[in-house]
């Protein structure tokens, strides 16, 4: 399935929040989206025959944050690569883990490590960092190489 | 004995790796599940985004230390991907070798650990004297046994020792022996099957809803196997079956594992053969003269040096041991990657849990997790 | 048959020795130290040392033969540093347990902990103080020395159960419950199949069992008896395919998981005591105890301690059986053992007790020939 075809298949249900879809190398497509049509795109792709979600991951741009998600077609054997970009002061976006339970703990990742909220997901713990750990350790403002930063505040939960 | 929570882990000898798998049991059976990772976590994507392209490769070697060469072939592939360079093939054969050989030792690492968990000891030995010749290979061309620090952006390190390619035939072909012994000190036993037979059923519908990868939904009867699906290095010009079965089990398992050893021997003699008759350069003619900083890769034989060097995405899927390795590199046209973002097989497999787990007895635990496979060190990465 | 036994033995040492110092100390001296009733206790006590040295030196043996055979069924060399072919290795690694300081959980209950493992290795070497060794090597008659011995066997699940407890750990409690539960379970066609063997033998003194067996070694006639002393005896030592108390893979050591140091040596070392007792009861009860057939040249049979040398070949031939087991064999569960364990093994054993009701109304087998209390 190409860029037009994907496009015209996701532009009914989605209408404004889907702002593009363009050729990516490796990819089926770069579909770009709104928040604010998130669980939308996530039925209308996973309907399309994205069955398997093989990542979510979050970018820091420093300006805004970007949230990837890279969908599995079987039938078409192609990756799809879903974005979105998130203002810095107010990351978030609504969950995929109802569409796709495997999005649980990829979430959790997400969330602590890029800090990126997600609304209504089920379970938000920390996953890979101590409970109650103030760091968001993939952030561009956090620098491992100056030493007084390193001092692990952990509060005891 | 009322319902109450066990932690196994994160120093328990059926975890293989660091961590920890809250079980709620009640008796003898599993009630409830709760994994919990990050015992081993040590930050390697965030360190990547301070370090050379070439020096991430030193990363991907720790990030699963049972699967090193396959982590720097994601690596690198996505990093080329990434940087706008092109290997020339007969590093692309390396690599695919690398990845077979590295395959074959990361399964029978799995399967010496997996026979202790239903408590045969023998073949434990077994499968580590044999990876060991593995292990051999490995340090006859890269020089280690465990980090190799093989490949570079734009090709491998160096090529293969003279008389390489007849020592590994010669472990290709004892261990192909060996894959038949194996098999009769456990499918040979009834009691093998009692243990694993109809055991931690995880379906193909809950594989792909839980993002299950590799051998486990190979098991379940969908023959997804990301170098046929989508083939990347050398692996469309040899040929191989995917391995798979029905019944979703353990045991089901266990036959995709062995019959992807198989294959992986066949495959890799293709290669062997190929690159006795090819000849050739291992390392891109044109390289960005920083990427060679501060480790020049050996056989280097023109850097030019490119200005406004342009920027780029680079994306790459390989099947590794595990399942689905997955490198997503954002190369903003520094010296270092602006973000290295990986997934891990390991992780999906183990995030599903719950699904395959319950219901079962406590027992059952170490045969069901040690045929998931697990290698915690990509998954916290 | 010698007359000599070892306790009378150890009363003739006793005797000598304590009669020379008489003969040299002065009147009330001589008569004191020359007492029937102190040369009988310092008798005992030497007997029960001699055994002690005995037994431990025999099980240590015992560990050393099992880690070689595992190390060869295993394509590798085993201990083989310390010593000549590694025969000191266990004394070396007893040594390095020994001073290790026992670090005992603070939540644990003390005298359990302490006493469990004491008194699961006391309650074990004391059979070895009712096993016939050879003919001259027990001691004393006491009729019914089998039914002892495997009541003092089956004494184990308690004290470990006891330890288990006591350690305060989940996985201990669940290995102890395991263990006892797996003891119980095997208890049962342990002590059925050696009845076909009282049956046919009409004793229940070993040594009269061992001279039963002159014309023809049990294991032939009761072969199903034997399979199922064997499995439930694998089952008692706790060995793989039935390790599952201290099932390593999910329950780390089971109920020994709070153990170290001296009091984990105990359990380790009662655990190889207990399998030595169970490979000379299976030597014993099926395989001609310390007697040979009449076709071993008489010159191999009648050197001093004949008896003990070829008894303990039979052990360790039948132990080597066990390792094999043990090489090749997974773990089975704790459902399906305790499940084999009532519905197959009892079943099997009651068949056996049928057959050998069946042999002693025979009497005679041909290809065998006649067991002497029955006559021909």
């Amino acid at each position: 399935m190409g860029p037009e075809e994907l496009r015209a298949a996701l532009a009914p249900a989605l209408g404004p929040s889907l702002v593009g879809v363009e050729p990516f190398e490796g990819f089926a497509a770069r579909v770009r989206f709104r928040r604010e049509g998130a669980t939308e795109l996530f039925r209308a792709v996973h309907g399309l025959g994205n069955t398997h979600l093989s990542m979510v991951a979050g970018i820091d741009w420093v300006d805004h944050r970007e949230v990837l998600y890279i969908v599995w077609s079987d039938a078409a054997k192609q990756y799809t690569l879903l974005s979105a970009d998130l203002p810095a002061d107010d990351p978030h976006i609504e969950t995929a883990s109802g569409v796709w339970p495997s999005a649980n703990w990829h979430e959790r990742e997400t969330w602590e490590l890029v800090d990126i909220t997600f609304d209504h997901h089920p379970d938000l713990r920390h996953l890979l960092t101590p409970d109650g750990y103030e760091f968001r350790p993939l952030l561009r403002s956090f620098k491992i190489h100056e030493p007084e930063e390193l001092e692990v505040k952990v509060r005891h939960v | 004995m009322s319902e109450m929570w066990i932690n196994m882990g994160p120093q328990h000898p059926m975890t293989h790796g660091l961590w920890n798998l809250r079980v709620k049991i009640d008796g003898e059976v599993i009630v409830d599940v709760d994994p919990e990772l990050g015992y081993l976590h040590r930050g390697i994507e965030k360190i990547s985004e301070d370090r050379h392209y070439n020096e991430v490769v030193t990363l991907m070697d720790r990030t699963c230390y049972v699967a090193g060469l396959a982590w720097e072939h994601l690596y690198i592939i996505a990093s080329e991907k990434a940087l706008h360079i092109e290997p020339p093939e007969r590093a692309e054969y390396l690599r695919v070798m690398c990845e077979e050989f590295q395959r074959l030792g990361s399964h029978i690492m799995w399967f010496s650990a997996f026979v202790v968990d239903i408590g045969l000891l023998t073949p434990l030995l077994y499968g580590m004297r044999d990876r060991d010749l593995v292990l051999d290979l490995f340090q006859s061309y890269t020089g280690a046994r465990m980090t190799y620090e093989y490949m570079r952006v734009g090709g491998v390190r160096n090529d293969l020792p003279p008389g390489f390619t007849d020592r590994a035939r010669t472990v290709l072909d004892w261990l192909m022996a060996r894959f038949d012994e194996y098999d009769k000190l456990t499918l040979g036993s009834d009691i093998f099957h009692k243990r694993c037979d109809n055991l931690g059923i995880l379906k193909a519908n809950d594989c792909i809803a839980h993002g299950v990868t590799g051998p486990m939904l190979r098991s379940a009867g969908v023959k997804r196997d990301l170098r046929k699906d989508r083939p990347y290095a050398a692996y469309d010009r040899v040929e191989f079956d995917v391995a798979g079965a029905d019944s979703a089990d353990v045991t089901g398992r266990y036959l995709v594992r062995m019959e992807e050893m198989r294959q992986s021997v066949r495959i890799l003699r293709q290669v062997l053969d190929w690159l006795d008759r090819n000849p050739g350069p291992v390392m891109a003619r044109e390289l960005p003269r920083w990427l060679g900083a501060p480790y020049a890769p050996v056989g280097r034989e023109g850097y030019l040096l490119k200005r406004n060097y342009p920027k780029g995405v680079g994306f790459s899927s390989i099947e590794e041991p595990h399942g689905e390795a997955q490198a997503y590199i954002v190369n903003e046209g520094g010296e270092h990657p602006y973000r290295v973002k990986l997934k891990s097989p390991v992780f999906s497999n183990i995030s599903a849990a719950r699904q395959y787990l319950v219901g079962y007895r406590v027992a059952d635990i170490p045969p069901i997790m040690g045929s998931v496979d697990v290698c915690i060190g990509e998954s916290d990465r | 048959m010698s007359s000599a036994t070892l306790y009378s033995v150890s009363y003739d040492l006793v005797h000598a020795i304590l009669a020379a110092i008489g003969s040299v100390l002065p009147y009330p001296g001589n008569v004191w130290i020359t007492n029937p009733d102190l040369i009988t206790g310092l008798a005992v006590l030497v007997f029960g040392a001699i055994l002690l040295v005995a037994t431990m030196l025999n099980t240590i043996l015992l560990i050393w033969w099992e880690r070689k055979l595992l190390g060869r069924f295993m394509d590798r060399r085993a201990a083989m540093h310390v010593g000549f072919a590694g025969l000191l290795q266990n004394f070396a690694d007893g040594f390095k347990l020994f001073h290790k300081s026992t670090v005992k959980p603070r939540e644990a209950d003390t005298l359990g902990y302490l006493s469990g493992p004491t008194a699961y290795m006391v309650a074990s070497l004391l059979i070895f103080g009712i096993l016939p060794i050879s003919s001259g090597w027990n001691s004393g008659a006491l009729p019914l020395t089998l039914l002892l011995a495997l009541a003092v066997f089956s004494f184990a699940p308690l004290f470990i159960f006891v330890s288990a407890w006591s350690s305060n750990n989940k996985y201990s409690l669940m290995g102890g419950m395991r263990s006892a539960a797996q003891m119980i379970a095997y208890e049962v066609p342990l002590l059925l199949a050696v009845v076909a063997v009282v049956i046919v033998a009409g004793s229940f003194d070993l040594t009269t069992i061992v001279y039963e067996q002159q014309n023809y070694w049990f294991w032939g006639p009761l072969f199903l008896a034997l399979i199922v002393f064997v499995a439930a005896m694998l089952a008692e030592m706790e060995r793989i395919p039935f390790d599952l108390p201290e099932a390593e893979a999910e329950l780390v050591e089971g109920w020994n998981t709070e153990y170290g140091g001296m009091l984990f040596a105990f359990f380790m070392f009662t655990d190889y005591l207990r399998a030595l007792i169970g490979s000379i009861l299976v030597v014993l009860l099926f395989l001609g105890g310390w007697t040979m057939p009449s076709w071993v040249p008489a010159a191999a049979t009648s050197f001093p301690l004949a008896g003990i040398v070829w008894l303990m070949v039979k052990t360790y031939i039948v132990f080597a059986l066990f390792v094999w087991v043990r090489a090749s064999l997974p773990r089975v569960r704790t459902d399906q053992l305790l499940r084999v364990g009532w519905n197959r093994m009892i079943p099997l054993a009651l068949l056996s007790i049928f057959l050998a009701a069946v042999l002693v109304t025979v009497r005679c087998l041909p290809a065998f020939g006649c067991i002497p209390s029955l006559g021909t």
